[in-house]
Parts: C-alpha cells; sequence; structure tokens
C-alpha cells in the first residue's frame, strides 16, 4: 500500500514538472540601445523637422493615423475610424478613448495620469502649428487645410477660421480646400499630433524638458544629456501598453557614422546604418552579411536645371544630358548600395508613382541618340554650348557622383562640365536665389506617401517650390488635378501624365536614383522598416541574448 | 606683479570688444542665415522668427544690444538652432566635459612629451634619442582623424580593452585623451629636446656640476627649469585650444563637449552661439597666456614685470 501510494505519487509529481517543463513562450529582453545621428534640436511635435525629433515624437507622442510599416497604408492610431463628407471637404475623425496623457517625474519614477488625450488638444494642437508665431516649418505640408495657409502667412488673423474643430470631446472635424483622398494620412503627421496646452502655457519653450513634459504615446522621456543620450522608458498607462515588450530604450548620439558602426560591431549598438564605404566589406562578412538589410527609403536623388538658363531653356539640351550618362553604372560603381535608377521624381513606395511601371520610358543611357538631340538643338558634337557648371553642397558622396556624372557626359556626349560646389546654406541662398545654376543637385524625401507631395510640392509652377524655375501648363494642371481627383485609377493616370512631361519629354530635370537604407540589425532584434515617420519601436521585440 | 596682472586683465576688455565686433561683422556678411531652409519659409514666417529674435532690427543696434546683455546679465542669448536653449545652458552643459577632456589631453602630452624630451637630449644621437625622435615625428605626422579610428580599431575593437565611443566613465576618457594627447606630446617632445640640448651646453651646468651637484639635481632643478621656458610658451595656446574643445576627437569619440559648437552654429549660421563660441575662446586664449607669463617670472628670476 505504502509502496503503490508512493509510486502513484511520484508519477503524479513527474506528470505535474513534465507539463510544466513544456515549450515556453520566447524569453524577451527589456532594452536596446539605437543611436539618432544627432541632438534633436526639440520634441515640440509642431515644431520638429527633422528624422530624430520626428522619430522621439512618434515614441512619445500619438498622431491621428500612422503609415503601416510594411504597406505604407494609413492606419488608426489616435482615432479609430475617419469618414468623409460626399462632397469630398469634410473629414470627421473618431478618437479613441483610452489614451491619456502622462507626467513623469524621473527623479521619483512617477507616473501621473493627467487627463483624457481629447479632440480639443487636437484642435488647439493644429491651430499652434499654422500660427505664424510659432514658425513651425512644416506648415506648408499642412495648407490642405482650409484657411490655413492664409492664417500661417498672415492674411487672416483669427484662428477660428482654420478648418479644424472639436465637435465633442472624442470627434474632431477637418475642412479641407479641396478634395484630398491622402489626407488621412496627413492627419496623422507628427506636427499634427495633439500636443498639451498646461504644461507649454507654463514653461514655454522648456515644456519639452524631462521633468516639465507631458506625454500620451508608448515611451515616456526619463533623461535627455544634451548632445550624450536620451533614454526613454516604457508608458505603463499607454493603452496597448500590454503589448509592448522593450521597457527602456537608451538613444545614444554619435554623429560619426564609422564611430557608430564600430559601436555596433563592439556590441554597444543593436541597430546601425552601413556607412557606404563599409557597404562592401559588410556584405562579404560572413556575420554581418546576415545581419544586412536593404530597407526602403522614400527618397529620390535629382539633378535640377535652371529652365531659364542657356543652354537648357532648350528642351532637347536637357533631354540630352539625361540619357546622356549610364545610372546603373553609378550605382555599380560609385554607390554599391542596391540603389535603383530612377526614370521618375517620385520613387516606388509613393501613391500614383509609374517608378515601377515598365511601360513608362526608362532613362537608359543612349549616347547615339543623345548626341542626335543636341544637334538638332544647334550644337553638333557639344559646340558651341556656354560654360556649363554642375553645383553641389559640398560632401564628399555629391562630389564623387558629380565627378562619374561628369566623366560620362564626356564620353558620351563629348561637352565638358565643371564642377562647383558650396557649403549648404549658402549653397540653398544660390540654388533658391535670383541666380539658380545651371545644374544643381538636390534629394527629396517623402512627408507624405502620395504624388501630391513630390510632382506638385516641389514643381508645380505656383503652388509649389519650382526651384527649376519652370512652367508648363499641362502639367500644372495635371498635378492640381491628380490632387482633387477622387478616383484612385484616375489620379495614377494624371499622375503619370505629369511625371511622363516632368521627366521624360520636358525633361525640366533629372532623376538620377531611388535611395535606400543600409543597415544592420542584431539578429535578436525582431524589428521593422519604417520609411515614413519613425521607426515603431513600440512594435518590436528583443530577444534575451 | 599684481598691478601687471590687473592691468593685463583690464586689457582684456577692449580685445574682446575688437573680437566680438569683427566676429558679429563677418558672420553677418555671409550669405544664408539662421533661418535658410532647404524648403524655404514663407516669408511671413521667416518674419516671425526675426522678430522673435530681435533681427528685425538695424544691426549697429543688435550688436550693442547683445553686448549691453552680456555686460549687464551675463546673458549671451539664446539658440537659434535649438529652441528652448541658451547659449549659457550650452556653455553650462558642454564646457566642463571639453575642459575635461582637454585636461587630461594636456596631462598625457605632458607626461609622455616631457620626459621624452628629456631622455632624446641627454642621450643625444644614441639608440634612445632615433626612438624618441621617431616617436614624435609618428605623434605629430598621424593626424588626429587617422589616429582616432586607429586607437578605436587595436584597443576597443581589437584588444576589447575599452568601450568605443561616449564619454562618462574612467575608462572611456582614454582613448580621446591618447588621440588628443599624442599629437601635443610630439610638439612638446621636439622642443623640450631642443631646449635642453642648447641649455646643458651652457656655463652654469659646468658650474652645477662643478660644484659637485648630483646629475639629477643638476637636469632637473637647473636644466629642466630653463629649458621649460619655449615650452611654457606654446603651453599657453595649446590649453586654450584643448579645453574649449577639439571638433575631430569629439566627432569621432561621441563626445558632448564644446567642440561641435564651435564648427555646427557657423554652419547653422546661429549667430548667438558663433559669438558665444569665440568670445570663449578668445577669454580662454587670453587667460592662458597671462598663467603663461606669470610663470617666466618663476622659470626664470631675470625676467620682472612691472
Amino acid at each position: 500500500m505504502n509502496k503503490r501510494f508512493l509510486l502513484v505519487s511520484l508519477l503524479v509529481i513527474l506528470a505535474m514538472v513534465f507539463t510544466a517543463c513544456g515549450p515556453k513562450g520566447e524569453k524577451l529582453a527589456t532594452s536596446i540601445n539605437m543611436n539618432c545621428l544627432s541632438e534633436p534640436p526639440t520634441h515640440d511635435p509642431n515644431l520638429a523637422t527633422d528624422t530624430t525629433s520626428v522619430q522621439n515624437v512618434h515614441l512619445l507622442y500619438l498622431g491621428l493615423t500612422q503609415f503601416d510599416a510594411k504597406t505604407n497604408e494609413t492606419i488608426p492610431r489616435l482615432a479609430t475610424k475617419w469618414e468623409v463628407s460626399s462632397d469630398g471637404l469634410t473629414w470627421k475623425f473618431f478618437l479613441r478613448k483610452d489614451a491619456v496623457w502622462v507626467h513623469y517625474d524621473p527623479a521619483t519614477k512617477k507616473v501621473t495620469e493627467k487627463g483624457p488625450v481629447t479632440a480639443y488638444d487636437v484642435e488647439y494642437s493644429v491651430k499652434r502649428m499654422f500660427d505664424p508665431v510659432t514658425a513651425s516649418e512644416y506648415a506648408y505640408v499642412g495648407y490642405i487645410v482650409k484657411n490655413s495657409q492664409k492664417f500661417n502667412t498672415g492674411e487672416i488673423t483669427d484662428p477660428a477660421e482654420v478648418g479644424v474643430k472639436a465637435l465633442d470631446a472624442y470627434t474632431v472635424q477637418f475642412t479641407v480646400e479641396e478634395p484630398a483622398g491622402f489626407f488621412p494620412g496627413i492627419a496623422g503627421m507628427w506636427f499634427m499630433n495633439p500636443v498639451p496646452r498646461e504644461p507649454i502655457e507654463k514653461f514655454g519653450d522648456k515644456w519639452v524638458e524631462p521633468g516639465n513634459v507631458w506625454t500620451c504615446g508608448p515611451y515616456m522621456m526619463e533623461t535627455w544629456e544634451h548632445s550624450n543620450k536620451i533614454i526613454m522608458v516604457k508608458n505603463p498607462k499607454y493603452y496597448d501598453a500590454k503589448n509592448v515588450t522593450i521597457e527602456k530604450i537608451t538613444w545614444y548620439m554619435v554623429n560619426e557614422e564609422s564611430t557608430a558602426f564600430a559601436m555596433y560591431e563592439n556590441g554597444e549598438l543593436d541597430v546601425c546604418p552601413v556607412p557606404s564605404a563599409d557597404l562592401d566589406r559588410v556584405k562579404a562578412d560572413s556575420v554581418l552579411s546576415k545581419e544586412y538589410y536593404q530597407a526602403p527609403n522614400l527618397c529620390t536623388y535629382y539633378y535640377g536645371f535652371n529652365n531659364t538658363k542657356p543652354p537648357f531653356d532648350n528642351k532637347l539640351v536637357r533631354q540630352a544630358f539625361s540619357i546622356g550618362f549610364d545610372r546603373q553604372k553609378l550605382i555599380d560603381t560609385v554607390l554599391k548600395g542596391g540603389q535603383r535608377p530612377a526614370k521618375t521624381f517620385a520613387c516606388p513606395g509613393i501613391f500614383g508613382t509609374p517608378a515601377e511601371d515598365p511601360n513608362f520610358p526608362a532613362l537608359t543611357l543612349d549616347a547615339a541618340k543623345a548626341k542626335q538631340l543636341l544637334a538638332d538643338a544647334g550644337y553638333p558634337d557639344g559646340k558651341g554650348l556656354p560654360e556649363i557648371t554642375i553645383m553641389y553642397n559640398t560632401s564628399e558622396g555629391h562630389k564623387r557622383i558629380a565627378e562619374f556624372i561628369q566623366q560620362q557626359w564626356k564620353e558620351n556626349l563629348g561637352v565638358e562640365v565643371k564642377l562647383a560646389n558650396q557649403e549648404w546654406a549658402t549653397y540653398l541662398k544660390t540654388v533658391y536665389g535670383p541666380d539658380t545654376p545651371q545644374i544643381f543637385r538636390l534629394g527629396w524625401c517623402a512627408d507624405y506617401p502620395d504624388e501630391d507631395n513630390w510632382v506638385r510640392a516641389v514643381f508645380h509652377s505656383t503652388k509649389g517650390e519650382n526651384s527649376i524655375k519652370w512652367s508648363n501648363a499641362e502639367f500644372d494642371k495635371a498635378a492640381a488635378d491628380g490632387a482633387s481627383a477622387s478616383d484612385p485609377a484616375k489620379r495614377k493616370e494624371l499622375y503619370a501624365k505629369a511625371e511622363k512631361i516632368l521627366a521624360i519629354d520636358e525633361a525640366a530635370m533629372i532623376p538620377i536614383y531611388y535611395y535606400t537604407r543600409n543597415v544592420c540589425t542584431k539578429p535578436y532584434v525582431e524589428r521593422t522598416y519604417s520609411a515614413l515617420g519613425g521607426e515603431q519601436i513600440e512594435n518590436w521585440k528583443v530577444k534575451v541574448h | 606683479m599684481l598691478r601687471y596682472i590687473i592691468r593685463r586683465l583690464l586689457w582684456t576688455i577692449p580685445v574682446l570688444l575688437f573680437i566680438s565686433l569683427v566676429t558679429f561683422a563677418l558672420v553677418h556678411a555671409v550669405p544664408g542665415g539662421p533661418f535658410t531652409r532647404e524648403k524655404p519659409l514663407p516669408p511671413e514666417v521667416e518674419a516671425n522668427m526675426r522678430r522673435y529674435y530681435g533681427m528685425d532690427k538695424p544691426l549697429p543696434q543688435q550688436y550693442l544690444q547683445y553686448v549691453a546683455k552680456i555686460v549687464t546679465k551675463f546673458d549671451f542669448g539664446p539658440s537659434m538652432q535649438q529652441r528652448g536653449r541658451t547659449v549659457n545652458e550650452i556653455f553650462k552643459a558642454h564646457l566642463p566635459i571639453s575642459a575635461q577632456l582637454g585636461v587630461l589631453a594636456l596631462l598625457v602630452a605632458l607626461i609622455i612629451g616631457v620626459p621624452l624630451g628629456i631622455v632624446s637630449a641627454l642621450k643625444q644621437n644614441t639608440g634612445w634619442d632615433y626612438l624618441g625622435m621617431s616617436v614624435a615625428v609618428f605623434g605629430v605626422s598621424v593626424p588626429n582623424i587617422v589616429l582616432g579610428p586607429l586607437l578605436i580599431w587595436i584597443f576597443a575593437l581589437g584588444l576589447g580593452w575599452f568601450p568605443v565611443a561616449g564619454w562618462g566613465t574612467p575608462e572611456k576618457m582614454v582613448l580621446p585623451a591618447l588621440a588628443l594627447g599624442v599629437n601635443s606630446s610630439a610638439i612638446i617632445g621636439r622642443l623640450t629636446r631642443a631646449s635642453m640640448l642648447q641649455v646643458i651646453r651652457e656655463d652654469y651646468i659646468r658650474t652645477a656640476r662643478s660644484k659637485g651637484l648630483s646629475e639629477r639635481v643638476v637636469m632637473i632643478r637647473h636644466a629642466l627649469k630653463n629649458a621649460f621656458i619655449p615650452v611654457a610658451t606654446i603651453l599657453g595656446p595649446m590649453f586654450a585650444a584643448l579645453v574649449t574643445g577639439t571638433f575631430v576627437v569629439e566627432q569621432i569619440f561621441a563626445i558632448p563637449g564644446m567642440g561641435k559648437y564651435f564648427i555646427t552654429s557657423v554652419t547653422n549660421r546661429d549667430y548667438p552661439v558663433v559669438m558665444g563660441t569665440a568670445l570663449l575662446y578668445a577669454v580662454f586664449l587670453v587667460i592662458a597666456n597671462l598663467a603663461v607669463d606669470i610663470t617666466y617670472a618663476f622659470l626664470d628670476p631675470r625676467i620682472r614685470y612691472t
């Protein structure tokens, strides 16, 4: 009896132990070390402009919407759903009710709830953003909101006329200048994130410092050592806090990309972009090549023409220069980062772009045709052309690209061009001044993934920057109509037309390549690669290592 | 002596005024401004920002207001690039770090350079001399921008003795201090050697030896003290340069010092920071030179100030 009892209890105990020792969930670590390349000038959502600040705003605050990391589609964040009126001019966003402002005291580590995030906060923030006194640099992206441009430029002075209104605590209504299918994406961008009125009124410019600030996003700011590091800790009152596994993010501020990569190789950073000089080595290394990934990057590198200055006031000359060099060879021999040759201004991933349409004409090197174009323009073999200069802002990378293209034009067109460079701020003044250089280098990165942010915002003759001093009525109409059309298929058609005029028929600028992001990530980090709005670290996981 | 010091200190004021005036004029003459952006701001927004920073007033008035604020409140103004931070706060946060690094680098330079120079001088034209001077040539020729990554590659990535970059713990201070100090140590070494060679041939050294003093006393108390005068001369500007921050080493080792601000303030056209850093450097230079001049009086009793 005793023996049998013992045997049974032993079996029972063993059974319990074995079921308890079944496959456990993956053990997760709770902190991650990242590098933000530079000191963020501010974390004020209405004022943030650079990538570091924008990244931090994503983690500390909440936008009405966000961009899905894989598809770039606009998905809910603070707003759970939205609807538009039949005329396309009124948008209503319905906010979730469980988002709260918190105040974190780094000294005592106490988290105090300060009240719900409401539609009134959204209205306050948007009006503050457009207020000319705030001097937000991204206000222009929001000009689709009714009367916002007039308010921002001082034409009207009553903020009540701006097209944003809180209908009740959890419903906010936007009125737009014209129908715009891409508006929900813009409404969720960082500069429209709700901001807390109380600390702003109390602390002024210093409201963003740790200890003063109120935040509502997945993380809170614990430490901000200027130019040194930022430490963020998980917000326990974030509405999805139970799914946030990384509890502490340490942001180092290492400007020098080779130092940052050395830190990554030494295990001091978990994620790091690969400096272009190290690309070959990383791809060949047995360990690093597995950690390396080419992520999408919604940017295009291009040369602009001054369309009013000879010889580039002549369309044939512009076309000749555009097809007079080998983009793929530039990528293979100079850039080496898996970039892609560009044939349109807007890169792949932008709604409406024909960048990946095989039927859209390619801009490949065609020396014979280029020479013929020059001859037709009155410059056979390049004779008679005035002195031509490529201007770029001082940088080793831009210099190498310019030298390559200079060499190519000499070989393929028989034209010798000069190179000149200027320091960045001086360069911008030159490019946007009255004496824009004949050829100048610029890049454009998407603010939101829609062609409106590209062809219209950059090259429309009156509604855009128009650094290339170009005016084409057909292009302007296609770009403007593309914004207001509501049928996605029609919009794509209009934008394809606009791109063809811009990049191919008129060759008003030279698209060169679409950027990539070359990143190394440690194998124990499970991550996404966001092309817009900052990395969504609240969704990442770090395994124990 | 005291009158001399006070007089020198009083002279600092016109010097600083002159420097501030020249810097102000130069920085406003450069094209571009603090609000030049890749996507140009609407003119009204830019006008607002200019008004906020007092830049809509005529230049002479801006300059006078700037000087008045420094003299009355010791306020160097706001940073235009980093909203919510003033130049005073930038100094307070970053100058101590640069100073720490600079002092360490100077110590490294002296600890390596002076003995190197002495040994090379005493054992002139022997193997020690050639070794010492080769080290000096290496130190002078290899720039910071090469030495820094080299040190990281060998000692951090290779041997794993030190972290790659950053600031805050003693182990993070070693590599940057070395990278910064080696260059100066080479200069000090060569100068010490040349100076010592000259001094040990002097009559008073022979007298000291013939008095029966030990070689060590002769070298340290008599020779080195006089040989040190040229070295002290360069220590002044060297100290000022090291302590106010060196851009390259701070970049490579990600050290949150002042060095970066000297450069980035100009590219950002952050006028108050440009002025602040220029004046800071000037103050350090003036004080360092004064300290050097006073040291002369101790090194060489023949030098007297009235």
